[in-house]
């Protein structure tokens, strides 16, 4: 039957894979297992195979290619240019409409739907925050349980959409902030962070009502109609914006691929997006954020794959971490993946772990009870793992601790 | 019990791979020939790889074995069907003997995780083909695979100490160790490129070679391709041995940069990549020796590299040039053959007047030092007559660096791919001679047949005629 | 028919020669390829034993071999190409090592043969798998072997490899002949990758050689014998220099190489590198030696005293080595004690192979490991 959807991985996309197998070692699931089946190459090679006519979308290929962790590690070496993350998710559509069971429509609805209803949003956080207080992880599912000990106390937390605020320097121009679907009920104090750096630096910072999730976790699955509609929908909340920026590595990474899921107004806005961090760091080096001289110790750098592999920002975070006064140390030169990748923690819990423990262990080598991630999924993966003598904080929010410090206080209220 | 089952009562069903597409996905390697598997086996461990091949001999089916896939001559892939044997669990490290410079490894590891395992101790390991970061120790041993750096520290066969290796019946046989000279026949250098046709590696004992004191790496660039090629024989002419000398020819250094963004030379005809390794006089004296041969040839410019980070995006450009090559065109076909040094320049323009006899864009990125040709012809395999008109050409290359004293192939292997070839190097008797060392080993040819040698090899008969004709 | 007739046709080797050669029913010298693999041919015919004989200088090795003929490769002497821009040489078997090493040096470069070659030929070199002192830094004989062309056991001209540098073209018949002994056919020509002789040389005393061979990079050689240790450098004259100082001792230009060890029985021990100062205390008190650091060779010579000589073996297998009888000034010792020690495993294999290249098993019977 081949492929049905307009999402399917083309012919010209497929051809730019040589088979020549230099993505094999940076392969998380290659490297686990050692199967061809679990490597890029091996991927791409059924993508082609069902393209070809000489295999279906059926459970072989389902598991092939849902066994995938989506890091990108391989897109980054391949010196093909093979659009790896493209057709991941275009193989995906089509598992999505080829092959729909229960688990995927019930992750449709979460991933496509629920998301981006703030509503639904805010009440599963009540709930889980209620979870959470009483320490009745029991309750939950055991798939989840894990990475719930990774969630920062989610109770009195205040939401950040809707909201502007305004520069504390010489006026350098407006940011538009990505509130994002579970950072900012979840993770505000790195919204927090983050409005703070960008005002401090001279921006405007505005965090447009009208937006949704980002539909990257919709995308990664598959669910592409989804997936396209939430992009249209903050291509119109972000129009007139000149810099865009997220604080989470997932979210920046697809925001700039927008000009895949909503057209030419999509690309024009994907090439206003900026991650944090990019966005930090250049402030720092243009002297509009300041460095701090008293030393804070050693920060384990976890790379988000996300940041990493799919936006090729390296030097970023550590830059930032520097200007803090920490002494970033390198856990993995490969920069393999955490194991959290979105949903993939909880669809597949052992390998999760395995490559969690992994990380986990690489942190615990090098010596520092810090590790900077600027991703929420890398976050809670590494925290639930290295339990509570460790912290795990995104690299701003590093920086703004020092910064504040070194202010002696924090800056002007931030406006309502 | 079917031969599937037997498997997986040995391995159990998650190291069997069995379906439509498991197989599919292991038909090929990273060149350009699919061939057919029955079964996929994962072993963990020597005695699994033995009781694999009673199992096969017990169903009469070849065995097939593969590393990372990477190889570009077909060795990999299972001509006949049979059981694929993926040694890519096999990666342990068993030991690092700093004291005597060597290591025990499974075939499973990867060329590089072994150079980064040594790093502490201050070694690596000196084989460094372009596919280093994905393929396996046992690849390199069953190619007798090359690098950049095999210009002076020679191939995996000069850094093999020792081998583990299961026999076709199934015996495990060790050679070699880590002693000099072992007595008796040296197998470890048969079976060093034997491109799994005499048995299957299960563990290899390997030198590691001491990190050099200092290092120069030299970017050198130069308006012709003749230029370039006149300098390389010029370097070893003038008695040096660099560390590596390889050469890039323009569409392939474009095709590289625009992946890399390394800041390479895109206008010039062709760029040398030229290393010195040793104590700091003897590079600088080396990297002199080279600059005045280069700029007697017209280098246009000398760069040196400033420091680790731009030596490192240097040799990423030159090693990942293959596999940029894709974005010229869908599909390539890649050459590997050999002549000797002072035949380059000729040999280099004749290799652009077959591309252009056949209308085909060549591109070219080889290691020069050794003579060691890796000519490249740009295609599109849905064009009709495309593939015919690739094959002629190839052909047409390797007959032509036969003809200049050449052979087959340098480092990538004879595989499927130059098999039917091996009559422009050797005579019937020698074929046959290759064939009787193949019986001994596999008297019934149960490894990874119709490799290396052209069928009817083993036809000659001594005293008696040989029909003509036979062996082709 | 008899031996001798079926050898009558072909040219007989000087008197000179007859007269040092193991006693045997015919001593030949053939002119040519053809010429040989007739005489192979006819060995196999008639089932003759046939000893390979070079220069006779390592003919000490392995069992002995009771010869009903004796086949010296003294016609094949010739420089067959020499490129020396592309740093290959194809020479024949007969020629001598210091003939050859001196036409190279000529030109500033060199095979890396064994400095003591005196009458030794490379063929029996090659045969032999003896490597010189330089193989710290060049690598052993057979990592040098680019080609061979041999006539086998049944008279067939085989050749293996390719006059390049590079080569992967089919099985790696160079390597199985290094080191064969004769037993798989009688090497007529090999073609040899040449190394640039460097500009500047130094021997040096040192102190501590296992230390030098650490701090060293790429030395030549590094050699004890009883009277001291010497590290041999080479490179440009300012890197030879630095090196030197390094090192710290008293510094010879040039090279100066030891004698080979010399007694009543010579042998070769063979360990892993580090094992080296280790086995030189092992040796018999009063023995000579010759140690090569860094790559676990120590040639030695001495009064034959089996019960030493056991225990030096005893440990040598145990480290995964080997304690080699090289020559003794009297054959009887080879009926005392087995020239190699313990044969290796997979002796089958190795008589199935040399079975393909010599099916009547004419070639030097007996003279291998396991006495195949």
């Amino acid at each position: 039957m081949g492929y049905v959807t307009a999402e399917a991985p083309t012919r010209v996309e497929l051809a730019t894979c040589v088979q020549c197998g230099l993505c094999l070692p940076h392969c998380p699931t290659f490297r686990l297992t050692g199967l061809e089946t679990a490597s890029p190459r091996g991927r791409l090679m059924a993508m082609s195979a069902v393209l070809e006519g000489f295999a279906e979308v059926d459970d072989v290929f389902v598991e092939i290619i849902d066994f995938c962790l989506g890091c990108r590690a391989c897109e980054a070496v391949c010196p093909g240019l093979t659009p790896y993350g493209r057709v991941l998710e275009g193989a995906r559509a089509e598992i999505a409409t080829q092959h729909p069971t229960p688990s995927r429509r019930l992750r449709r609805w979460v991933l496509g739907r629920a998301l981006a209803t703030r509503g639904f949003v805010s009440a599963a956080t009540a709930v889980a925050a209620v979870v959470q207080r009483l320490g009745a992880t029991w309750i939950l599912p055991a798939a989840v349980r894990r990475s719930f000990t990774g969630l920062r106390p989610l109770a009195g937390r205040e939401r950040w959409i809707g909201r502007s605020a305004e520069p504390v320097a010489d006026p350098l121009g407006t940011a538009a902030l990505l509130a994002g679907c579970v950072m900012d009920p979840w993770f505000s104090s790195v919204h927090e962070a983050t409005v703070g750096l960008l005002r401090r630096a001279g921006y405007r910072v505005v965090v447009p009502e009208a937006q949704t999730c980002c539909g990257a976790l919709a995308a990664h699955d598959g669910h592409a109609s989804e997936a396209r509609r939430m992009a249209r929908r903050n291509v119109a909340a972000f129009a007139g914006f000149d810099l865009i920026v997220a604080d989470a590595a997932g979210c920046s990474a697809h925001l700039k691929e927008y000009g895949h899921w909503a057209g030419d107004v999509g690309g024009a806005m994907a090439e206003r997006v900026r991650d944090v961090t990019e966005v930090v760091a250049e402030l720092i080096a243009d002297g509009r954020l300041p460095r701090s001289e008293l030393p804070r110790g050693p920060v384990a750098v976890q790379d988000p794959c996300h940041l990493r592999h799919a936006q090729r920002v390296v030097e970023a975070p550590r830059t930032i971490l520097r200007a803090a006064g920490y002494e970033p140390v390198e856990i993995d030169q490969d920069a393999m993946c955490c194991g959290a990748a979105g949903t993939y923690a909880i669809l597949r819990p052992d390998t999760s772990l395995e490559l969690g423990r992994r990380k986990a262990d690489q942190v615990r080598a090098a010596g520092s009870t810090v590790v900077a991630s600027a991703n929420p999924g890398c976050e809670m993966q590494l925290r639930s793992l290295l339990g509570p003598a460790y912290r795990v904080a995104h690299p701003v929010e590093l920086y703004w601790e020092a910064v504040v410090e070194m202010a002696g206080r924090v800056p002007a209220e931030v406006d309502r | 019990m079917s031969l599937q089952t037997d498997l997986i009562g040995l391995l159990g069903t998650d190291r069997v791979l069995a379906s439509g597409l498991d197989r599919y996905l292991y038909g090929k390697d990273a060149g350009v020939y699919r061939g057919e598997v029955t079964v996929v086996a994962l072993p963990e461990t020597t005695e699994e790889v033995a009781e694999i091949v009673r199992i096969a001999a017990r169903h009469g089916v070849p065995v097939v074995p593969r590393g990372a896939g990477t190889g570009l001559a077909g060795g990999a892939v299972p001509l006949g069907g049979g059981v694929v044997v993926a040694t890519t669990r096999m990666n342990q490290i068993f030991e690092i003997d700093a004291a005597n410079r060597c290591a025990w490894v499974g075939p499973g590891v990867i060329n590089l995780d072994l150079s980064r395992a040594a790093e502490p101790y201050g070694l690596h390991f000196a084989p460094d083909p372009s596919s280093q970061s994905a393929c396996t120790i046992g690849g390199n041993v069953a190619n007798n695979s090359g690098g950049p750096h095999c210009l002076a520290e020679g191939s995996t066969v000069n850094h093999v100490l020792g081998l583990e290796v299961v026999l076709a019946d199934g015996d495990v046989l060790v050679v070699g160790g880590k002693a000099p000279d072992p007595i008796g026949l040296d197998l470890r250098g048969i079976l060093v490129g034997s491109e799994g046709t005499l048995g299957i590696v299960t563990k290899a004992l390997v030198r590691l070679t001491p990190n050099p004191p200092d290092v120069r790496t030299l970017l050198i660039t130069f308006d012709s391709v003749e230029d370039a090629a006149a300098t390389v024989s010029g370097v070893i002419a003038a008695g040096l041995v660099p560390a590596a000398l390889e050469m890039m020819d323009q569409r392939m250094t474009q095709a590289v940069e625009n992946w890399l963004g390394a800041g390479l030379p895109t206008d010039a005809a062709a760029i040398l990549l030229a290393e010195v390794t040793g104590d700091t006089p003897a590079v600088e004296a080396e990297a002199d020796v080279i600059r005045a041969v280069a700029t007697e040839h017209r280098a246009r410019e000398i760069r040196l590299a400033r420091d680790e980070a731009e030596r490192a995006l240097l040799w990423k450009g030159r090693k990942s040039a293959f596999g940029a090559v894709a974005q010229a065109a869908p599909d390539y076909y890649l050459h590997d053959t050999v002549v000797p040094r002072t035949k380059l320049v000729e040999t280099m323009r004749e290799v652009y007047e077959i591309g252009e006899r056949y209308g085909l864009t060549m591109m070219n990125v080889f290691h020069a030092g050794d003579g060691n040709l890796h000519p490249l012809m740009m295609f599109d395999a849905s064009e009709p007559g495309a593939l015919e008109r690739v094959h002629a050409a190839a052909d047409e290359l390797v007959e032509l660096c036969v003809r200049n004293g050449g052979v087959l192939s340098g480092e990538h292997g004879i595989g499927k791919e130059k098999r039917d070839l091996m009559h422009l190097m050797f005579t019937p008797v020698d074929l046959d001679a290759q064939a009787r060392i193949k019986e001994a080993f596999d008297p019934e040819g149960r490894f990874n047949p119709e490799k290396v040698l052209p069928a009817g090899s083993r036809c000659f008969d001594f005293g008696r005629p040989i029909p003509e004709g036979a062996w082709i | 028919m008899s031996v001798a007739d079926a050898f009558r046709s072909f040219t007989r080797a000087s008197a000179e020669l007859a007269a040092v050669v193991p006693p045997a029913e015919t001593v030949l010298a053939p002119s040519g390829v053809d010429e040989l693999a007739a005489v192979m041919q006819a060995a196999s015919d008639v089932r003759a034993r046939v000893l390979v004989w070079g220069g006779g200088t390592h003919q000490g090795i392995g069992h002995r071999v009771a010869p009903d003929i004796v086949v010296s490769t003294s016609a094949f002497d010739r420089v067959v190409a020499w490129e020396p821009d592309d740093l290959t040489l194809v020479v024949e078997a007969g020629a001598k090592v210091d003939t050859v090493e001196a036409m190279l040096a000529d030109r500033g470069q060199t095979a890396a043969l064994p400095e003591w070659g005196g009458p030794a030929t490379v063929g029996g070199i090659v045969a032999a798998a003896i490597s010189g002192y330089r193989r710290l830094r060049y690598g052993p004989t057979r990592d040098r072997l680019l080609e061979v062309t041999i006539v086998t056991g049944d008279g067939r001209v085989v050749r293996g490899g390719g006059r390049v540098v590079k080569n992967v073209t089919g099985y790696d018949l160079p390597r199985l002949v290094a080191g064969s002994f004769g037993s798989l056919g009688v090497v007529v020509s090999v073609c040899f990758k040449l190394w640039p002789l460097s500009g500047g040389s130094a021997t040096v005393a040192v102190d501590d050689p296992v230390r030098a061979a650490e701090t060293l990079f790429r030395p030549v050689a590094l050699l004890e014998t009883p009277d001291g240790a010497y590290a041999y450098l080479a490179g440009t004259e300012a890197e030879v220099r630095s090196e030197a100082e390094r090192v710290g001792g008293a510094v010879t230009e040039g090279f100066v190489w030891p004698d080979p060890p010399s007694g009543e029985t010579v042998w070769s021990l063979r360990v892993p590198p580090a094992l080296v100062p280790d086995g030189i205390g092992r040796l018999p008190a009063g023995w000579s030696f010759v140690a090569e650091h860094g790559v676990g060779h120590i040639r030695c010579a001495g009064r034959f005293d089996p019960e030493a000589v056991a225990e030096l073996r005893g440990w040598a297998e145990e480290m995964g080595g080997a304690f080699v009888l090289e020559d003794a000034d009297d054959d009887r010792i080879y009926e005392t004690v087995d020239p190699w020690g313990t044969p290796p495993t997979g002796l089958t294999l190795q008589r199935r192979l040399m079975a393909a290249f010599d099916p009547a098993h004419v070639l030097v019977p007996g003279r291998l490991p396991g006495g195949r």
